[in-house]
């Protein structure tokens, strides 16, 4: 195989496809990237068996078709070359491929192409949506899955297309984040599916990198497929029964207050740097106003107070200080309102716009 | 550790038998037990006629036909209890109290004030004796288990200093079950082969012993024998460990009776853990059979307890696994519980409701936070209108609810 490529393609797609190679060390040549040089088509590939990328190369000139693995530290080569073609050059069963570009060269030890597995295939009908739509819909949910594997279902975010729209949500069990966003060509029958957290984030990333406006959504009964332009992200899904969100998050509150998005956001920075991991961020209403508090044996205290539209029986609840700023900062607009029952029950967090909601459980404070 | 006689065990003689004597003139010199179908106590002259601990009434009746039983008086033992306790905090802040009626102490530092440790024992046998009306047993030594095997050689009513410089002298001839945490199965284990003194046990190869008792036993029980402990005395302090034991007459380990006695045993636990603001990973059970042959299982749990359904339940498989490996026991006469690990009750993320299956060892889970709150209105009803005013039915309503509560909160130990 010989292959000429500009090496800022080179470098760029080296480095999104190897973010779907395998970290861990069992199956050494999952940690490799596939190059694939035919006519008329170039692409790297990587997976880690649970999720693959498939990206195209382009401008580059094949003198020769074949393909190659290459390790992970060619992509760092890549990038620390000056600028200029790179010639990748390999001999069919040698152990051996040679990288050159930029005045330097390198001969690498490398895997052998055969052994690499076959890609899922880019099967399916997928649905269009604009990019935006995708952005603005994932980016908010995907942060509130879970990372704990104990729990898989959790770790994936709940992806439904139908009628209705492009719904996602996501939860961790202390909090839940879910958004809906309407479609202009909807499509008649819902397809759902959790996605991995992991492969979202990709395609986000993948969407950003490429510049891409539209994507294309496949779900099958066993794998998830993502298009963007010449890429194609392949996920396996997860089985399992996802909460019910609608079920979870109440639709009646006692209290409901409106907040002044970028104020909160400070009081809650400010106090937070005091509350150690495990002590909660404590919020007392009151008539008129709230006070935002934290308490920590090794640190110290901290208390800050705001005016709002609140009265009644004074509530004082409280809840971790990262995902309550999250959930603050997810919410988009100026305002944010918090919905609250009791200390023993969830908060929600929206902003003007309904289609976003933001689910929190309080910490049960000690008397 | 010093090298004089410092550390002093005090140890007051057959404690309940010993107040029930002292509020009725009439019992005194004559056999007394304290219970009702189980003897829970007994006094020395009962002792003498063959009356034991743990012993079925009609047992005891027939060894010594003259037996007075007698119903506990709760307040009265909790008083004078904490009257002796004050006494011996007279001499000394470092007073470590480990039950009802015993206490460690440290007199390294009063010798300025009160003395040598021999007169300070001297002075707390006086005292007691005089002030409270009780008699009590001290052993004075150079450790904290020499000075417990010292009070029970003291006993009756007498004080033992053992000199640092013949400990070997005094503890070689000594049988071995005076070892602490050597009963009767492993007493009974260690003589038949040949091991029944604690200098035998001091000098067994550190194999032997590990082959018959398990490494970690068998190094610590050669190690005690040796006279290595380094405890120090920790007075006031927080426990350890919290639990609560429970005697009956011999019965048949049926759901029902298990049921009863460990959600007994678990309201009282669970409640004391609650009420210092605790909870525990570690729980044991004790489970205590017809031939006073006991064995204990424990779990360490991922995240700390202190609800009272799920202490029982918790329980409920320890025992119940006990049960499965001695198939052969057809009759228990105690169960008992412990908490330990203990961490300060926290601030608890509680979670939604995601789980089909919710687990109630999961402190945020739905039903863990509704048993807390439910164990929550428990306590202050209690609190306000008495023990009494509510509690489990299959505990309240069981066969086993003869014997009052409060007496049994005696037999509760906060282990140090």
């Amino acid at each position: 195989m010989r292959l000429t490529c500009p090496r800022d393609e080179l470098a760029q797609k080296l480095g999104l496809a190897g973010r779907a190679a395998s970290s861990k060390a069992t199956i050494p040549i999952l940690g490799h990237t596939l190059l694939r040089a035919e006519d008329g088509r170039v692409e790297v590939a990587a997976t880690d068996m649970e999720l693959s990328l498939r990206l195209p190369l382009d401008g580059a000139t094949v003198d020769e078709p074949g393909a190659v693995m290459l390790p992970r530290l060619a992509a760092d080569l890549v990038r620390s070359m000056a600028d200029g073609p790179v010639v990748l050059e390999h001999r069919l069963n040698e152990g051996q491929l040679s990288l050159s570009g930029g005045g330097s060269s390198f001969s690498l030890n490398c895997m052998q192409a055969g052994d690499f597995p076959e890609l899922p295939p880019d099967v399916g009908e997928g649905l269009t949506i604009p990019a935006d739509r995708f952005q603005m819909t994932a980016d908010r949910v995907v942060r509130a899955a879970s990372r704990d594997e104990t729990r898989p279902v959790l770790t994936g975010v709940l992806v439904r297309i139908g009628p209705e729209g492009l719904v996602m949500a996501a939860t961790d069990s202390y909090r839940l984040a879910v958004r809906h966003t309407d479609l202009d060509a909807a499509p008649s029958e819902v397809r759902e599916a959790v996605v991995p957290a992991r492969a979202l984030q990709e395609a986000l990333r993948l969407i950003t990198a490429t510049r891409a406006t539209e994507v294309e959504v496949v779900l099958t009964e066993t794998q998830g497929v993502i298009r963007i332009g010449g890429v194609r992200l392949t996920t396996r899904l997860i089985d399992g029964q996802f909460p019910d969100y609608r079920q979870l998050v109440p639709d009646r509150f006692e209290h409901d207050v409106a907040f002044d998005r970028g104020e909160l956001i400070g009081v809650l920075t400010r106090i937070g740097v005091l509350a150690q991991r495990t002590a909660p961020i404590r919020l007392r209403f009151e008539q008129g106003q709230v006070t935002v508090a934290t308490v920590s044996d090794q640190v110290g205290e901290g208390r800050e107070s705001l005016p709002v539209p609140f009265s009644g029986e004074v509530l004082e609840i409280g809840f971790n200080a990262d995902f309550l700023r999250e959930g603050v900062e997810s919410v988009e607009g100026d305002e944010v309102r918090i919905g609250l029952i009791s200390p023993l029950r969830p908060g929600l967090l929206r902003g003007a716009d309904e289609e976003y909601r933001y689910l929190l459980m309080p910490i049960r404070l000690t008397a | 550790m010093t090298a004089r006689p410092s550390i002093l065990h005090a140890d007051l003689d057959a404690f309940y038998a010993s107040v029930e004597q002292l509020l009725d003139p009439a019992l005194r010199g004559r056999p007394v037990a304290v219970g009702g179908g189980v003897v829970l106590a007994c006094s020395y002259e009962a002792k003498r006629r063959g009356v034991s601990g743990a012993m079925p009434a009609w047992r005891a009746r027939e060894r010594c036909p003259e037996l007075v039983f007698v119903r506990g008086s709760f307040g009265e033992y909790r008083r004078l209890g904490d009257r002796v306790m004050e006494i011996l905090g007279t001499y000394t802040p470092a007073v470590q109290r480990i039950s009802i009626d015993e206490a460690f102490l440290d007199v390294g530092g009063s010798e300025r004030l009160h003395g040598p440790p021999e007169h300070i024992a001297l002075q707390i046998r006086r005292r007691v004796r005089e002030e409270v009306g009780l008699p009590i047993s001290v052993g004075a030594a150079r450790t904290k288990h020499l000075a417990k095997i010292a009070s029970q050689v003291a006993k009756p009513d007498g004080l033992v200093v053992v000199d640092p410089a013949r400990e070997r002298e005094f503890l070689d001839p000594l049988p071995v079950r005076l070892v602490w945490g050597v009963g009767p199965v492993t007493g009974a284990d260690l003589e038949a082969r040949g091991i029944r003194t604690i200098g035998e046990l001091a000098r067994a190869s550190p194999e032997r012993l590990a082959g018959l008792l398990g490494a970690e036993r068998g190094t610590r029980l050669r190690a005690l024998a040796a006279n290595e402990d380094p405890r120090p005395v920790r007075p006031g302090g927080r426990a350890g460990s919290v639990g609560a034991q429970s005697a009956f007459r011999r019965s048949a380990p049926t759901p029902d009776l298990l049921a009863e006695v460990l959600g007994h045993l678990a309201d009282r636990v669970a409640g004391r853990l609650r009420a210092k603001g605790l909870a525990g990973r570690t729980v044991t059970v004790r489970v205590r059979f017809a031939d006073l042959r006991s064995v204990t299982r424990s779990i360490t749990l991922a995240d700390p307890v202190a609800a009272t359904l799920t202490l029982r339940e918790v329980a409920e498989g320890l025992v119940a696994e006990a049960l499965a490996d001695h198939p052969r026991e057809r009759t228990l006469t105690l169960l008992a519980i412990s908490v330990s690990a203990l961490t300060a009750e926290t601030e608890v993320q509680l979670e939604l409701a995601v789980d089909a299956a919710d687990d109630p060892r999961r402190p945020g889970s739905r039903t863990a936070a509704a048993r807390l709150a439910a164990d929550r209105s428990v306590d202050r009803v209690r609190e306000r209108f008495g023990r009494g005013a509510i509690g489990f039915a299959t505990v309240a309503l069981g066969e086993r609810a003869g014997v009052p509560d409060d007496f049994r909160e005696l037999a509760e130990r906060d282990g140090g």
